[in-house]
């Protein structure tokens, strides 16, 4: 847990003085990522240097694990502390072992010790030990290089991460990817991390809550969702921009707006006369056609009239199922792509599981900004 | 001809005399590298003396050096030293301190200071980042100061026949004396013979030194 109260930095002497943060005040919980976010000269990077002392408070109080920063020695607090820059951090002159065996080394570990934790760290961050452990930083891609950043900040497997920018300086690309592995990296090892971004997608990617900085205030601290759909003023709805209702179907699953008993199912065996009937009553202007358990595609009323013979022979099949963890983003996109307004939800053995609508999900995000105050604007950027 | 016939003759002497001048500028640069590096890693860290203290070597380099071995006679004739080696070794210790505090200045300021930041962020105390970082992404850099001066130190130290240090300008000064061109000659081209073995010498050290993950950076992105 680190915990900021009151915590201000003013930079320069009398007149000439610069407010790089002005009275910031939050928490980051134990075992979650907090994302700063905002454009550049916010406080961000400011506010994750005064964490280990790189600057000097000027007032308020920092506490990790509630100890006062202030009351631990500097260099003691900086190797509890996992630190992790851009790239360019790596130590040109030593091998990818000897940068990971920085901390560890500062803390007297003995050799074989820290032998082994080099090759977990290496494995861990999807780097062949044999392949790697003598190479220099000048022989590794920029992803790689920043995966031995990412080793190098767990080295002594400190509580705490604290996170420069760390996958600024990748491709994008290589950056999904690594941001994926550190995720489930994170999932495994629960650390406290507080990560500075500049880009609204990494951060509600990365993020459990995201603290939004402008001009050295924090603006909004809350979770992306709640980032997302209630932005608390115009800097931050700017800053998350004008789709940001994309965004929240980003965040959001199938399983979150999934229908499991659509009124609309037909069995394939059943004839054609019949079902249209069976439609007529329950308004429906089109059927989910099942057989065995597994939808095998759909029908309109209009395919229907004129035939006799079992549905089966009718039907249109679907071009794709969706997954329960399928985001509603990738459905709505299938939606545009094929024109589909309902898709169905298979379950691993293919299986029914129930149905998506184009109104289920417009349903959903309309119920997510529901609470929304009516002043804020969203201005559409041409 | 005449003049390789004289260092033929003379082979002996010019062996003694090609030592003596050599241990005259290799003393001195012993000397004078722990204070010039040292000096150089200070004036980092205390930004306020840097311009004063590259500009206290910079006025050292600009007198010249009879006018130098003749302005510390006189405090040196009070230790009974106003002539002979010492004085010679003093003046080239004050010649070399612009190039190697300079360079060293110069080069652990290059060192990236995201690298410094994160060694710091780390926990490395300043000591230890100066051992494992700075200086070794430095050595190179340093060494070519060193270079610089050892190379115009022997030039330097052929003057410094006139107060009697001996080496290989006792052959210029005592062949000017004598209207003996040959032994002039000898002398010039030792001198200038030493001064390019040195260089490559130095060169080569530059490279050693250089830290293999940084060669390998070179290489690269060549």
């Amino acid at each position: 847990m680190i915990s900021y109260e009151s915590v201000t930095k003013i930079y320069g002497k009398g007149n000439n003085t610069v407010t790089a943060l002005d009275n910031v005040s939050f928490t980051i919980p134990k075992g979650e990522v907090v994302v700063f976010l905002g454009p550049s000269g916010c406080g961000k990077t400011t506010t994750l240097r005064l964490t280990n002392r790189l600057e000097t408070l000027t007032r308020g109080v920092i506490t990790i694990e509630d100890q006062n920063i202030m009351d631990i020695d500097v260099v003691q607090l900086r190797q509890r502390l996992g630190y992790v820059i851009q790239a360019i951090g790596l130590f040109p002159n030593k091998t990818i072992a000897e940068n990971i065996a920085v901390v560890p080394r500062l803390l007297h570990w003995d050799e074989e010790r820290i032998s082994k934790r080099i090759d977990e760290l290496l494995q861990m961050t999807n780097l062949d030990p044999d392949l790697y452990r003598d190479r220099y930083p000048a022989e590794l891609s920029g992803g790689q290089q920043q995966r031995v950043g990412v080793a190098r900040g767990l080295a002594a497997d400190p509580n705490i991460l604290l996170m420069d920018e760390p996958f600024g300086a990748i491709d994008p690309i290589n950056r999904e990817e690594i941001q994926d592995e550190f995720l489930k990296l994170q999932a495994k090892l629960k650390k406290t991390v507080a990560f500075v971004s500049h880009d609204i997608h990494e951060a509600i990617k990365m993020g459990d809550r995201i603290a939004i900085f402008d001009k050295g205030r924090l603006v909004q601290y809350d979770t992306p969702e709640i980032i997302l759909t209630q932005p608390k003023n115009k800097f931050v709805s700017d800053f998350v921009g004008a789709d940001r209702a994309l965004k929240v179907l980003g965040l959001m699953r199938v399983s979150d707006i999934i229908n499991r008993k659509p009124k609309n199912i037909i069995q394939g065996a059943d004839r054609c006369q019949e079902a249209l009937h069976f439609l007529n009553t329950k308004e429906s202007r089109y059927g989910i056609v099942i057989e065995d358990n597994r939808p095998i595609g759909f029908v309109t009323q209009k395919s229907l009239k004129y035939e006799d013979g079992p549905v089966r022979d009718v039907v249109e099949p679907y071009p794709i199922f969706l997954r329960e963890k399928t985001p509603l983003r990738d459905v709505l996109s299938s939606m545009l792509m094929y024109s589909t307004p309902t898709f169905c939800v298979v379950d691993g053995d293919k299986n029914f599981a129930g149905t998506v609508t184009y109104n289920d999900i417009q349903k959903a995000v309309k119920a997510s900004y529901a609470d929304e105050t009516e002043n804020v604007e969203i201005e559409v950027s041409s | 001809m005449s003049t390789l016939r004289f260092i033929m003759d003379n082979f002996n002497e010019v062996l003694y005399l090609s030592w003596e001048h050599v241990w005259i500028v290799g003393i001195a640069l012993l000397i004078a590298t722990p204070i010039g590096v040292v000096l150089g890693i200070v004036i980092t860290r205390h930004e306020q003396f840097a311009s004063r203290v590259l500009n206290g070597a910079n006025i050292l380099m600009t007198i010249p050096s009879l006018a130098l071995f003749g302005l510390m006679l006189p405090f040196l004739a009070i230790f009974d030293m106003g002539l002979g080696k010492v004085p010679a070794v003093i003046a080239l210790v004050l010649y070399s301190q612009l190039p190697i505090i300079r360079n060293t200045y110069t080069a652990i300021k290059n060192v990236p200071s995201s690298l410094v930041d994160a060694g710091r962020g780390m926990g490395m105390s300043k000591w230890k980042l100066l051992r494992e970082l700075e200086i070794p992404l430095a050595t190179p850099v340093i060494i070519a100061g060193l270079r610089t001066a050892a190379v115009m130190n022997i030039g330097v130290a052929a003057i410094a026949t006139y107060i009697g240090a001996g080496g290989l300008g006792v052959y210029i000064q005592q062949g000017i004396a004598r209207v003996y061109p040959e032994m002039i000659l000898s002398g010039a081209i030792l001198v200038s013979l030493l001064a390019i073995i040195v260089d490559g010498g130095m060169a080569l050290l530059e490279r050693v030194a250089t830290p293999e993950g940084i060669r390998v950076q070179r290489k690269l992105s060549r």
